[in-house]
């Protein structure tokens, strides 16, 4: 179990047969992280999913996931324009099966291209608690890695992954659009081998 | 009747950057809005502050990062004032030519990001290979695609390369027959101009009222123009035309942007005609000593201390892609500018959001905040 | 072009006398029209007399200076007729700096008012709607005074959000 805020908390009523009034609403699900969902998936439909097709899915969920990162599309500062310019005709960013949804509920990967200020914090945890599981975060420049040229700012948070965990971080100011190609590439390995 | 509040942004895809527009809405009519921005506010003046005169040049490529040039060259234009420097004439030309191949950079990738809102896909693929070709050109003398650091306290860091006329007058030709390509994809098309004319409509008297500048204003048919009124650089020796509509609405602002391409590549032909007959330094030399890195050895800084730098204050302002930007320096004889403001026109164009958006539905929305052509980064700053 | 800086001069002139005991001084500086430092109390009344009479119908900046014994607003004007930028300057004393808004006066300006209260504490008083504009709202400092110091982020305790 990880800290507070980030634990998974199911109750699970099904199991608890005593009619007595439950302290905690019905369902209460805070983070759900895949690795955990599938055993107390399994626990809470008693022998419907057997260990059995773990060996059959996994491999091709983590195929299907591996080759279609759907990043947000959110464009923070600079490094945005290099994250457009990777979707231009020179660097298709497309044959990768990166394509940018509106919907953070639609979208895998949080590119975080750009600075993050204290203002915007609340926003980025908000959207990344929107995001569904799995999902993944990429820090995209020397703003989102350490604060950047702004880290001594006032209002400027030193990287972001004081707010969400990053999985890869891509070094530049702005990186170019192959950098930022190569960074989501490394991520495609890191989800092959199932460390993301 | 039940009206609502409701938040478009900060993520939206219609914002192109971190800004929040709150609208109160009625259905799908707009009743009142209430923009909300600050969440990229990098506190640059408070940094400017801190740091010396060449070392700010990386704080303001990010300020507005579609036009880095062109603010660099706004906040050199000041503290050279204020420090009392004069640029060479070659300098002068090569600071011109930067900012009108930047202005033809942003106005292709605001076409890109303006199409796409409306919902006309390729386009943007379009003007961003354009938009590449230019960065291209950045590459070759200034190093980089983006935030290219090239200005100094005195002219700019360094000459162009042998060849980059060559290859620049390439480019240009190349642009100039795909304005033509774009402008018949948007103005022979019914759609378009449905979605265009008439919308979002800010007359010459409230755009003035309210500070609103740049290709709005000259949408309204007010022909202000800085390069033209207030010359500055080279600009009184180059012969270009300001470029005006009389519609005041999202389909004017288009079309003077369009024209404004076509007077950069003009005066950039201009430029480097000059450019290939008159060679010469790029750098004053009478720069005071350490406006950069590095600091002064130990033993040398009491004598930079006692002799000082010569106090003053600057002002510069020039025509960006956006507007009318201007900066103030004030310089209190240290190696740090004592304060350092920018005025962004992005700020003021979005102030003014309740006069243009008011009265009109939803789904107008981006195409009016796209035609005010919306940069963050200087808004923010 | 001398045409019109003539009769920028006379007007110069003609604006001196008529609030001649509301300009402190008149300087100028290349680049500007001219600098006019002025009484915070009657610049309502002045821009007013700018806007409708002397054509300066653009209000371009409003910016605020920290100095360390008082704090000096600043006023850049644009006039089409005269091509220029006019300049006014007053100051005020350091402790709660107020003085009265030209939001009424050009909307333009609202929100540059709004930044310098942002900013540097600057009240202006009659403005529509003074809040924080860059600044998240219930930020209790205004940065860019100079009391106001920037320092390294290793020194703030920012805790992880996960682990």
């Amino acid at each position: 179990m990880t800290e507070a805020k980030r634990t998974a908390r199911v109750v699970n009523h099904i199991n608890e047969v005593d009619n007595t009034e439950p302290e905690v609403p019905f369902l209460e699900i805070e983070a759900v992280r895949a690795k955990e969902f599938i055993p107390v998936a399994k626990e809470t439909l008693m022998g419907l999913i057997s260990r059995g097709t773990d060996d059959v899915t996994l491999p091709f969920f983590n195929w299907a996931q591996r080759n279609s990162p759907y990043p947000l599309h959110i464009g923070l500062a600079c490094c945005a324009i290099e994250f457009a310019s990777a979707f231009g005709a020179r660097w298709d960013g497309e044959r990768f099966g990166i394509l940018p949804r509106s919907s953070p509920r639609q979208a895998d990967v949080l590119i975080v291209n750009g600075t993050v200020t204290w203002k915007l914090s609340h926003k980025i945890i908000t959207l990344w608690e929107q995001m569904l599981e799995p999902k993944w975060a990429i820090a995209m420049g020397n703003c989102a890695t350490g604060g950047g040229p702004f880290r001594t700012a006032y209002s400027v948070v030193p990287g972001v992954d004081k707010l969400v965990p990053v999985d890869v971080y891509i070094a530049g100011c702005p990186p170019r659009p192959e950098a930022m190609l190569d960074g989501v590439l490394r991520l495609e390995r890191l989800i092959r081998e199932r460390r993301g | 009747m039940s009206e609502l509040w409701v938040n478009m942004g900060p993520q939206h895809p219609m914002t192109h950057g971190l800004w929040n527009l709150r609208i109160k809405i009625d259905g799908e009519l707009v009743l009142d809005v209430d923009p909300e921005i600050g969440y990229l506010h990098r506190g640059i003046e408070k940094i400017c502050e801190y740091r010396r005169y060449n070392e700010v040049v990386t704080l303001m490529d990010r300020s507005c990062y579609v036009a880095g040039l062109a603010w660099e060259q706004l906040y050199f234009m000041a503290s050279e004032q204020a420090l009392g420097v004069e640029v060479p004439q070659r300098a002068e030309y090569i600071r011109v030519l930067c900012q009108e191949l930047q202005r033809l950079a942003s106005h292709l990738i605001w076409y890109g990001a303006w199409v796409q809102d409306l919902g006309l896909m390729t386009p943007f693929l379009y003007s961003v290979r354009d938009r590449d070709l230019i960065l291209d050109l950045f590459q070759s003398f200034t190093g980089a695609r983006m935030t290219y650091e090239y200005m100094r306290v005195g002219g700019v860091r360094n000459d162009v390369p042998v060849g980059f006329s060559d290859k620049c007058r390439k480019v240009m030709d190349w642009i100039e027959d795909r304005l033509k390509e774009y402008e018949a994809l948007c103005d022979r098309s019914d759609i378009f101009l449905k979605r265009t004319v008439g919308v979002g409509i800010l007359k010459a008297k409230d755009c003035i009222r309210n500070g609103v500048t740049g290709p709005m204003l000259r949408s309204a048919g007010v022909a202000r123009d800085l390069r033209r009124d207030r010359p500055y650089s080279a600009y009184p020796e180059l012969d270009f035309e300001v470029a005006i509509h009389d519609g005041a609405d999202a389909f004017g602002r288009y079309r003077v942007r369009m024209e404004e391409m076509r007077q950069s590549i003009h005066i950039v032909r201009q430029v480097l005609d000059w450019l290939d007959k008159k060679p010469g330094p790029v750098l004053a030399e009478n720069v005071p000593r350490f406006v950069g890195t590095p600091s002064p050895p130990p033993g040398l800084e009491l004598y930079v201390k006692r002799r000082g730098f010569p106090k003053g204050r600057g002002f510069s302002a020039m025509e960006e892609p956006h507007g009318e930007a201007l900066a103030y320096i004030i310089n209190e004889g240290a190696e740090h500018p004592y304060r350092a403001k920018l005025r962004s026109p992005v700020f003021v164009n979005i102030s003014a959001a309740k006069e243009y958006l008011v009265g009109y539905r939803v789904s107008d929305i981006p195409v009016i905040m796209g035609s005010v052509d919306v940069c963050l980064g200087e808004a923010d700053r | 072009m001398t045409d019109t800086r003539s009769i920028w001069d006379q007007l110069l002139v003609k604006v001196q006398e008529k609030f001649k005991s509301d300009i402190i001084s008149t300087s100028s500086r290349p680049g500007v029209l001219a600098i006019l430092k002025v009484r915070p109390e009657s610049i309502v009344k002045l821009c007013t007399f700018l806007r409708d009479t002397c054509t300066f119908k653009h209000c371009a900046m409003v910016a605020g200076v920290d100095w360390k014994d008082r704090v000096e607003v600043l006023y850049h004007l644009w006039s089409d007729a005269f091509k220029g930028y006019l300049e006014l300057t007053l100051d005020l004393p350091a402790e709660d700096p107020h003085v009265a808004s030209v939001a009424r006066v050009w909307p333009g300006a609202s929100w540059h008012e709004r930044e310098a209260w942002d900013l540097l504490g600057i009240r202006f008083d009659g403005h529509p709607d003074l809040r924080r504009v860059l600044m998240p709202e219930g930020y209790r400092f205004h940065p860019l005074k100079k009391s106001f110091e920037l320092r390294e982020p290793e020194e703030l305790e920012v805790k992880s959000r996960h682990v």
